[in-house]
């Protein structure tokens, strides 16, 4: 890890040195302990801030989009042969990467708009199952020490071991490495276990259909409307979201259940073949709602209908850019059955 | 206000599915009318709402007419290979079956979501069609789950 982030903050310093790029978007040390937060480094002799550990959960690629998109818009007045690209180098890992590659399939920006400084991922740390582990204790000073955290609170010295509370998307995460870059950082991570990618949902899957609802009522009645898991989502770039169009008015704002179930059925509904199970909707969510139970799903269904995992190939349309004739359809009704 | 906005009204006896029909212009919809041409007689429970083609149907309307109340929806568009648009069909249906699964996975009943092709020769198969699917969801009941009680009357189904 540590030499990752050497070769990181030199390559960094090497590309805004050059002016291959305007911006690195990367991590930083966090303000708390064993934490990282986004950062923007425009110059050279900053480069030294960026970190790369088992605490960067955020997907980079949502902040790409609003730079590249901002600088776009930025222009609109100038001349075409005026206007200036802004070249974004960005730290990515697996899930970033695929994000990345949703966003060209996209026709979001070009290639030669990015420079992907690529980053071999173990997994990220899971906040929320940290804080089980510490039983809510603040933690007041910790390091990471290899494969441990260090951690001190008010009732002493803990020890936890990193691999006890990644998150539940990096621990069967099928892409920990990046499946596009520039530059490669490291040797590529030893695989997950995305054998058992799918094992939550397919148990899910056998409940009824009534304890699915009850499950899914459940869920959603958590959930404030804040809107925090769209805002962190690479994949919800739309300059108006149709949870806030009001002509016509997709989803209402009454107190009925029915409106935050609409709300949430549709912008997971967005996420077919575009999800890339990040987790940042699940980190940033300040109610817990379970929303990788469902999205899951989405991933699931898009392979096992079209052969294709959201951002994995760059060549590829997006599954639902694309079409088959024989695409399977035993969903088609016949009646009488048959064809 | 009548007894009929309350779920438990709708159950009463003489109860009759509301099914909203979403179909394309150039197979289905003239099927339908292929159909009534025809004099195919056919339950009297869907409302039937005519599109350009089924790719143009956002999958939110789907869900919509669920969240107002409908009983059952059913989409219905060209047979794969004779969309009026070459391919509008196709991307549909791979829409369509995302959102079935979804829908389902979340606990849906199956029944309250149909989607086929008729096309516009086939006014016997609309027939059959609407009712099988009239069946379907009288057997599962009037919808409950998804259904907005608190009603404005932009997304209510005319009673
Ligand atoms: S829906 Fe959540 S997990 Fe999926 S790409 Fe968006 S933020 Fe990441
Ligand atoms: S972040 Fe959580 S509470 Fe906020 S809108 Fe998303 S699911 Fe709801």
């Amino acid at each position: 890890m540590e030499k990752v982030e050497k070769k990181l903050r030199e390559e960094a310093k090497k590309l805004l040195a050059e002016k291959k790029v305007d911006v690195v978007v990367g991590y930083e040390a966090g303000t708390l302990p064993l934490t990282a937060t986004p950062v923007f480094i425009t110059a050279p002799e900053e480069a030294d801030r960026l970190v790369w550990n088992a605490f960067c959960h955020h997907n980079l690629a949502k902040y790409v989009h609003d730079l590249i998109s901002a600088n776009r818009d930025s222009q609109k007045r100038l001349k075409p042969e005026d206007r200036k690209r802004k070249v974004v180098g960005v730290v990515t890992k697996g899930c970033t990467s695929r994000s990345l590659v949703i966003h060209l399939q996209e026709r979001q920006y070009e290639r030669l708009d990015l420079s992907i400084l690529g980053v071999p991922c173990t997994g990220y740390v899971d906040r929320r199952a940290l804080a089980e582990k510490l039983g809510g204790e603040e933690i007041l000073e910790g390091s990471l020490d290899g494969a441990n955290l260090k951690i001190r609170t008010a009732s002493g010295e803990k020890t936890i071991a990193v691999k006890d509370v990644l998150a539940a998307n990096c621990v069967t995460c099928r892409f920990n490495n990046p499946v596009i870059s520039d530059v490669m950082l490291g040797e590529p991570a030893p695989a997950m276990n995305p054998a058992a990618e799918y094992a939550e949902i397919d148990e899910f899957e056998k409940l009824s259909p009534e304890e699915r609802w009850a499950y899914f009522q459940k869920e959603m009645a958590k959930c404030i409307r804040c809107a925090a898991c769209r805002q962190a989502c690479p994949s919800c770039y739309c300059r108006t979201c149709f949870a806030e169009q009001s002509m016509p008015q997709w989803v209402g704002i009454s107190e009925d259940p029915s409106d935050t179930q609409v709300f949430q059925f549709m912008r997971m509904y967005h996420m077919v073949g575009r999800c890339v199970d990040c987790g940042s909707c699940v980190s940033v969510c300040p109610m817990g709602v379970d929303l990788r139970k469902f999205l899951k799903k989405l991933d699931k269904d898009c392979f096992v209908l079209f052969n294709q995992r959201a951002g994995e190939k760059i060549d590829f349309p997006a599954p639902l850019q694309d079409q088959r004739m024989d695409d399977k359809e035993d969903f088609i009704f016949n009646p009488g059955g048959g064809h | 206000m009548s007894h009929h906005d309350k779920p438990a009204g709708r159950k009463s006896e003489g109860w009759e599915p509301k099914i909203v029909a979403i179909v394309c212009n150039w197979c289905t919809y003239a099927g339908a009318d292929l159909a009534g041409i025809s004099r195919i007689q056919y339950p009297p429970n869907v409302r039937i709402i005519r599109v350009p083609c089924t790719g143009r149907i956002n999958p939110f309307y789907v869900v919509k007419v669920l969240q107002a109340g409908a009983d059952g929806v059913l989409v219905s568009g060209c047979h794969p290979g004779e969309c009026h648009y070459i391919s509008g069909n196709l991307s549909a249906r791979r829409k369509f079956a995302t959102l079935k699964s979804f829908l389902n996975y979340i606990g849906i009943e199956d029944g309250r979501t149909t989607f086929t092709w008729v096309s516009a020769s086939e006014g016997e198969r609309f027939a059959q069609v609407v009712k099988a699917v009239t069946e379907r969801v009288k057997a599962l009941g009037p919808a409950t789950k998804l259904v907005k009680k608190l009603r404005d009357a932009d997304v209510a189904v005319a009673k």
